[in-house]
């Protein structure tokens, strides 16, 4: 059962029933498109119960109980992947999420920008390697990361230096969505005021998130992304139960005070984010990876005289790519 | 009979009309009254976790001002711990008391975090410091109190357990304070997850051996000691702060935050905590964390450093925090610079001062050879003139 598509805008929803000239989906219709999130952000903010909550069944299930013996050690970060498929309105998603926790829990954080990079570029060099293959592999499956999702702190007040470093970092990486783990701490004007003090620090620092106006070519659709791009950063709450009412079934979030319905505009964000990540902006974030982001890695990597190309860049340098080539052949 | 027997045998004897010793706990309360107390409130927590709106709702006054946008910016990158004294006479009753609060804005904030509760471990230690200088002192009026009586550790609620940061930094405090932690902004918890999060809390803090306060259970009064057991059941106290009031669905006025879902009421105990930890700090044992920071935690601290020192000998300084030590390195390259600059402009005014004395010098001795040059003519010419001279030209 899929929530609804959210009632924002109309046109939304037209935009998917015509398909888009782009490859992906057209060719992967079969097989189902590969679409690669990964969630970044400290302990706590959410990140498990938002995958469950957005895949509709328990893909993580809850971490075991902690040690109280080794509370005071911090646990390294880890990559940690889980595939889903899902099907969205007729189309057949084979998702690959990569969850990062430890990420921000330890003591000094130093490392996991560096991390987190690292395995960015791992991927986008796979694909590079790949390319360059004198025989290439059909079956091959693209692993790089199309979006990273990233779990703000509620303070209430602004970004920390850990999230702007964060997107600093990784930002000409990969297409980085802000979200706001835990919203419900925030009443509606606390919210409000976050998400204004949120989009300034941005501004200010001239942070690289994923522009949702990237693509100037379609006038409807940037109005459409600019009336998105004022609802950054998301806020997120996720589902605990779901409830049996005349209305049928609802998830919710229940405390003594009321109860949160997730899958309601009004409360919460978490169906337009849905929205956009699994309908109606997918293609455009796979677009963006593919054609920009890999291309910018492509291009610097091989300025540098990663790859083999350029014969001007003297024959010792040539001899070691070929070596590395043929390895790889081999 | 003699000084020994008297020694030896003290009688207790009750008097039967009555003396009057018995009023004495009512003249001490005319005392303590019009002396009034002092109390020192710390909170330690990473920022947004509700410290300031905590003390304000506690208060029920706005002691400490939110930042303004540019004090904010300027904190985000900056990579310290501060110590902020906010401080306050509240009197309610004819009873009054100096109320300091102290605020440590920058920890736990940034990317390293390590050490970052050096600051407030030093600030607790100093106030011990100086209030031991000051016993020391020959003249003991005026003395100031900054002891800290109590530390509120601001736990977010991550939902799993306590980061290695709060571990760490609870044992470096409550070795020294009396620490009380506290889960900020409980309302992100439902009751379930809240009751386990409490549970592991409070493992991690006995495995780990921190020590937290423990108020005293036992006491005279039934009622007195029912309430203990419950205020010391709902360790680490959750709580939700506000000072805005707002309306609940059924009508009533009450403290609390509005969401499109209903009010979470501060003052409700299905809610959170904060009636218990109020009666905590302040209606029912204000003064026994006073005592114990004087007799426990300040006895402590004196007995380690008298038997270290001797009377009147400066506290060693230990090893600073990093970013003291910059900033000392700094400052001292500034200073033997300035040092060095006002050197060379000395050497160069010496320099002037020798040349202008030599360039005089050899005025004067040109003068004295003009002046030898005419004496030797004067000389000349009255050889001349005298008898046994020579010719004499005109």
């Amino acid at each position: 059962m899929a929530p609804s598509a959210p009632s924002i805008n109309s046109t939304m929803s037209s935009r998917m029933a015509t398909p888009r000239p782009s490859s992906y989906r057209y060719k992967s219709e079969k097989r189902g498109m590969t679409y690669n999130i990964m969630l970044v952000g400290q302990s706590g903010l959410g990140r498990r119960t938002f995958l469950n909550t957005l895949c509709e069944r328990e893909v993580i299930s809850p971490p075991e109980a902690p040690n109280p013996e080794t509370a005071n050690i911090a646990d390294p970060m880890r990559f940690d992947t889980y595939e889903v498929n899902i099907e969205e309105e007729g189309t057949r998603i084979s998702m690959t999420v990569i969850d990062t926790p430890g990420f921000g829990d330890g003591l000094d954080n130093t490392e996991c920008f560096k991390q987190l990079q690292d395995y960015i570029e791992a991927q986008f060099d796979e694909v590079l390697v790949e390319e360059s293959r004198i025989k290439r592999n059909r079956r091959y499956r693209d692993h790089r990361i199309h979006t990273l999702i990233y779990f703000i702190t509620p303070t209430g007040h602004s970004l920390r230096e850990l999230d702007i470093e964060l997107i600093k970092r990784l930002g000409e990486y990969v297409n980085i969505i802000p979200v706001i783990g835990r919203a419900d701490s925030l009443t509606v004007e606390e919210l409000a005021t976050f998400k204004q003090n949120v989009m300034r620090d941005i501004d200010y620092y001239k942070l690289p998130l994923y522009n949702f106006c990237w693509d100037e070519s379609d006038s409807e659709a940037l109005k459409e992304n600019r009336e998105i791009m004022d609802y950054t950063p998301f806020s997120v709450v996720t589902c605990d139960e779901v409830l049996d009412n005349e209305f049928g079934a609802v998830r919710v979030r229940r405390y003594p005070w009321g109860s949160i319905e997730i899958d309601d505009e009004g409360q919460c964000d978490f169906a337009l984010l849905r929205y956009i990540l699994l309908n109606s902006h997918i293609a455009d974030l796979i677009n963006y990876t593919e054609d920009v982001l890999y291309e910018n890695y492509r291009t610097k990597k091989l300025e540098v005289g990663g790859f083999g190309e350029g014969e001007d860049q003297g024959d010792e340098e040539n001899d070691e790519d070929d070596e590395v080539l043929g390895a790889k052949n081999e | 009979m003699s000084a020994s027997d008297a020694n030896s045998s003290a009688k207790t004897q009750t008097t039967s009309g009555g003396i009057g010793i018995a009023n004495l706990p009512n003249q001490l309360h005319k005392i303590v009254t019009k002396k009034g107390t002092n109390l020192s409130i710390m909170v330690v927590g990473e920022s947004g976790t509700g410290k300031t709106t905590f003390i304000n709702t506690l208060l029920t006054t706005e002691l400490i001002e939110p930042l303004e946008d540019a004090a904010r910016r300027k904190k985000q990158m900056d990579k310290t711990v501060d110590i902020n004294i906010h401080k306050a006479e509240l009197e309610e009753k004819m009873f009054n008391v100096k109320l300091n609060v102290v605020d440590t804005p920058g920890f736990g904030d940034y990317v390293n975090n390590n050490d970052c509760w050096l600051p407030v471990v030093d600030f607790i230690e100093n106030q011990y410091e100086q209030y031991l200088r000051q016993e020391q002192q020959p003249v003991r009026k005026g003395v100031v109190d900054m002891r800290v009586h109590a530390c509120l550790y601001f736990i977010r609620p991550n939902g799993h357990t306590l980061k290695p940061l709060d571990v760490r930094a609870m044992k470096a405090i409550g070795a020294r304070v009396n620490l009380i932690p506290v889960i900020a902004k409980a309302d992100t918890l439902s009751p379930t997850a809240l009751r386990q999060f409490k549970k592991r809390v409070m493992d991690v803090i006995d495995a780990q051996s921190i020590r937290i306060y423990q108020p005293p259970v036992e006491s005279d009064d039934e009622a007195m000691t029912v309430r203990n057991k419950d205020i010391i059941s709902a360790v680490p106290f959750a709580i939700i702060g506000s000072t805005q009031e707002v309306k609940t669905a059924d009508g009533r006025h009450v403290k609390g935050r509005q969401y499109p879902w209903g009010v979470a009421e501060v003052e409700n105990d299905q809610h959170c905590d904060f009636k218990k930890l109020r009666s905590l700090l302040i209606r029912t044992h204000m003064l026994d964390l006073i005592s114990t920071t004087e007799e426990v935690h300040y006895d402590k601290y004196r007995t380690t450093q008298m038997k270290t020192r001797k009377f009147g000998e400066p506290k060693p300084r230990k090893v600073d925090n990093k970013k003291f030590r910059e900033e000392e390195e700094m400052l001292r390259k500034r200073f033997t610079e300035k040092v060095k600059l006002e050197e060379n402009r000395f050497r160069q005014w010496e320099q002037k001062l020798i040349a202008e004395r030599d360039r005089l010098n050899k005025d004067l001795e040109q003068e004295h050879n003009l002046v030898k040059q005419l004496e030797s003519e004067i000389e000349a010419i009255s050889n001349v003139n005298s008898p046994n001279g020579k010719f004499f030209r005109k």
